[in-house]
Order: C-alpha cells, then structure tokens, then sequence
C-alpha cells in the first residue's frame, strides 16, 4: 500500500528579490513500511523536501498524499526528528519523550506507561530524570528518536539525526535503527550526506540531482540485515550510488 | 578561594565605617550634617525598636511586589503579543520603546492627578516603571527561539494557548529572567521615588521625613536599608534564579 506519495514537488527559496528554484517537481512513491534514504548534494533542498512532508513547509506546485489523501498542515502521523534534536531543555527526559502525549491531553500516569516502553527500548531508563545538557550528543538524539516514536506516528521523518555524532556512537545507532525499523514497522524517510549511512539504513536509496532537483534515481537496497557500517559487501553498492551522486555534486 | 573574597569584602567595609568614624570624630564638618556611622546605627536600633522602620519596609515591600506582578503579568503578555503578532509589534511595538524612555518618577504627577495620594498611585508607578523592561526582554526572547523548538512542538499537535504555555515562555525563560531582572531594579527605584514625592508611608516616606526634620542620621540609615534592600533581592533571589536557569538551559 502506498503510504507517502509525493506530486511533482516544485519549492523556490526566496532570498530578498531573487528566487532560486530549489526543488523542480519531485516525484516519489514510498509504500508502507519502506526505509528511504534521501542523498543529494548539499543545498539541493531534500531537507526542505522532507520539511515540506512534514507539513512545516508548503509546496510551491504539487502536492503530498497521505494515505491517498493531500497534506496541508503538520500532523503527529507525520514526526521529524530534527538533526540537533531539538529537545527541550526545560524539560526533563522522559518529560521531553512524554511531551506529544501530553499536548494530546493523555494522563499522566498513562503517559509513564507510554514513555517507558520507549526510554527502553532507546537505553534511556536511567536517564529519564536528567536534563538534556547532562546528555552526550549521542543520548539527546536518541531522546530524539524516543520523543518521535511515543507519537506512534505512521511516518518518521528524519533530518540528518546522525550528522553531529561521533563515529562509533554513530555505528552503533545505525544497527539500533535497523532493529527499530524492524521491530516497529514504521515507514521511514532518512536525509543523510552519508552514503555508507544510506546504504546501511534504507531498503531504498533516492538520489536528488542538483538545482532544481528532481529524484534521478530511486535504487533498491538488497542486502541482508543487520547491516554494519564496515561490512564490505555494501561497497559496491556504495559505489553505485556514488557514480550516480558524484556528477551532481560537480555540478553544484 | 570564595572564603577569601568574603574576608575582602568583609575588610573593605570595616575599612569604610573606620575611616568614615574618623572624619566624623575630626569634626571637619558639624555632626548634624555628617554624622558618625554610631549615630546612624543608633537611628537604626531605634527606628527597629519603635516598629516604624519595618513598617517602612514592609509598606515599600508590598508596593514593589505587587507592582512587579502587574508588571511581570502585563509585560510577558504583550512581549509574546508583539513577537508573535507582527501588526502588534509595528503599532504597540514602537510606543513601548518610547514609553520606555520615560523615567518612572516623570509619571508621578500623572498618578497623582489619576489616582490621589494612594497606594494604587504608587503601585501605578511602580509597574510602569517596570513593564516595558519585561516586555521588550519577552519580546527578544520569544524572538530569539530555536524555531526547531516551535516546528517540532507543532508537529507533536501543540497549538494556540498550549504552544504559549508549553514552548514559548519556557523557551523564551533566560531572556524573560533578565527582563525581572530589570523590571525588579526599575520598579525598586519607582517606589522609593514615587514615595518621596507621594509622602504617603514607605521607605521614601521616612527619607522625606528625615529631611523635613534636618535628621542627617536618618536619611542615611533609610539609603542603607534601601541599598540592603536592593542587594539582597538581586544577589539572593534574582542571581539564584538566573544561575539555576542558565545551567538547566544549558546556556552555562
């Protein structure tokens, strides 16, 4: 079943009196429970893209369909997890995880019963009192990831959450999101500059062409999970997938 | 190490009552203008003693807190007005800048004329004296949120009132701390000015008394409780409070 389509997706970034046309009708079907990965030279707009997805932003022509029908505003079966996570810092952790279920007016101890089935799952029990300043980068993104999926949301959308992480704390998180993404279910759209993050992560990988963008080519990842970060099979595949990125990345 | 600088200051104000002990004794100016820090610790003693001067505080005290609530209340309120509402900020925006410029004790002749001599006039005083301080610290700090913080409450279903309350006022916290900050500082010269010039009870009432009666000694002790005053909020309530801010925020 098709989940998340997107309709020729067009989006200028205005800048004083110029526009630029960042995104030049993006099509793309992602069916339920797909992982996509989106690569794309720096400033083609696939964050914007997933922005636009998410509702926080509004295309200039074309649309988004959920479940068949169109997007116009943000909606909890839509959550973005941001690349600095965009915790809140007066809030505690597991109050941050607990925050969706608390603006949806569930009670409190409800809330808890929630929240720890994801502060779990994400290693985070023993942290569900700390503020976030007392987390490394790596436990505040994966406070992230918990606070998205206590929405329970038909689609993550993620926006480089791995980009400020160190490496190891990086692989690590790789093989965790694979078990989520099993274990969950959830359709996942994924922007990264990392093309070894895509290969491991998606069971799709699209690649944007450069200004205005378009999706050149959306290729199929058939390998066996779990992926690691150093597993050499995926080589190739990273190749392919750079032969493909590389001239739009010139062109930049 | 923090012992030490208490030790220095502890000196230095030993120093300070020494030396002014002595010009006193040295009779270079007649004691009924410059009296000997004994007699002004003696005015203290019985002005304690008679209940008149906690009376004093204790009237001046009432005045400025509730005359910094009005203002806390009202100043957030439209600092959040003007950062969210863009016609606000153009229209009210510009007067408050102006208001803001008008020092606290240039409203007194209006609060007389509106109010009488009564406590409402000095309270008058005293918040708006205040207001624009928290306002504009409001206004800067709703204006300086991470919007990630706002996109992704939104996107977990946080709207209208909610949003207010949830995100942007404790976002906008370390700035709205400030403006108190300020506001109390304003509000604490408001009502000792408004006081003097009222002569209706209060610290600034007992100034005026003391010079109405050539009491030197008097004055000068009312000025140190007014200082202690001052010391004691900022040093002991705003400064814990910014520090324990700060520190959640991760602003430190």
């Amino acid at each position: 079943m098709t989940k998340l389509e997107a309709k020729d997706i067009v989006k200028y970034f205005k800048h004083d009196s110029h526009k630029l046309k960042a995104l030049g009708g993006v099509n793309l079907k992602v069916e339920d429970g797909e992982f996509v990965c989106l690569v794309g030279p720096s400033g083609c707009g696939k964050s914007t893209f997933l922005r636009i997805v998410a509702g926080l932003e509004i295309p200039d022509e074309g649309q988004i369909l959920f479940d068949g029908k169109p997007v116009t505003t943000t909606g909890p079966e839509r959550i973005m997890v941001f690349q600095e996570g965009a915790l809140f810092p007066w809030l505690k952790v597991q109050d941050n995880v607990e925050f969706g279920l608390k603006m949806a007016g569930i009670p409190k101890e409800e809330r808890a019963q929630i929240s720890k089935r994801y502060l779990d799952m994400m290693q985070l029990t023993k942290f569900a009192d700390s503020y976030t300043y007392q987390l490394s980068t790596g436990m505040k993104q994966r406070v992230a990831i918990a606070r998205a999926l206590v929405m329970d949301p038909d689609v993550l959308l993620m926006d480089e959450p791995f980009a400020a992480l160190d490496a190891q704390t990086r692989d690590l998180l790789l093989v965790e999101m694979q078990l989520i993404w099993e274990k969950t279910k959830k359709t996942i759209l994924f922007v990264t500059h990392n093309v070894a993050e895509a290969a491991v992560l998606g069971t799709h990988v699209a690649v944007f062409s450069n200004r205005p963008s378009k999706i050149k080519k959306l290729m199929p990842v058939n390998y066996k999970r779990p992926r690691l970060a150093e597993d050499e099979s995926l080589l190739p595949f990273q190749q392919e997938i750079l032969s493909e990125l590389r001239p739009e990345v010139k062109k930049s | 190490m923090k012992k030490n600088i208490f030790l220095k200051k502890i000196a230095f104000y030993i120093i300070i009552v020494v030396v002014w002990q002595l010009f006193s004794i040295s009779n270079i100016w007649p004691n009924n203008i410059f009296p000997s820090p004994y007699e002004v610790g003696e005015d203290l003693v019985f002005s304690a003693a008679d209940g008149s001067l906690f009376f004093g505080i204790g009237t001046s005290i009432l005045r400025l807190l509730v005359g910094l609530v009005i203002a806390i209340g009202g100043g957030v309120v439209l600092g959040i007005f003007m950062a969210r509402v863009e016609i606000v900020n153009q229209t009210i925006g510009s007067l408050v800048l102006g208001l803001q410029s008008i020092p606290s004790v240039a409203w007194v002749p209006l609060a007389i004329l509106w109010f009488g001599l009564t406590d409402a006039g000095i309270i008058f005083v005293t918040a708006i004296g205040a207001i624009f301080a928290v306002t504009i610290n409001t206004y800067t700090g709703v204006k300086n949120i991470n919007p990630h913080f706002v996109e992704a409450a939104r996107n977990m279903g946080a709207k209208g009132t909610q949003l207010v309350t949830s995100v942007l006022i404790p976002a906008a916290f370390p700035y709205m701390i400030s403006g108190f900050k300020q506001g109390w500082a304003f509000a604490w010269r408001g009502v000792i000015g408004a006081e003097l010039l009222f002569s209706f009870l209060g610290l600034g009432f007992l100034l005026n008394v003391g010079r109405q009666l050539n009491d030197v000694s008097q004055v000068i002790a009312i000025m140190l409780i007014i200082m202690i005053i001052g010391v004691v909020i900022d040093g002991v309530i705003f400064k814990r409070l910014e520090d324990k801010v700060m520190s959640r925020w991760g602003l430190r």
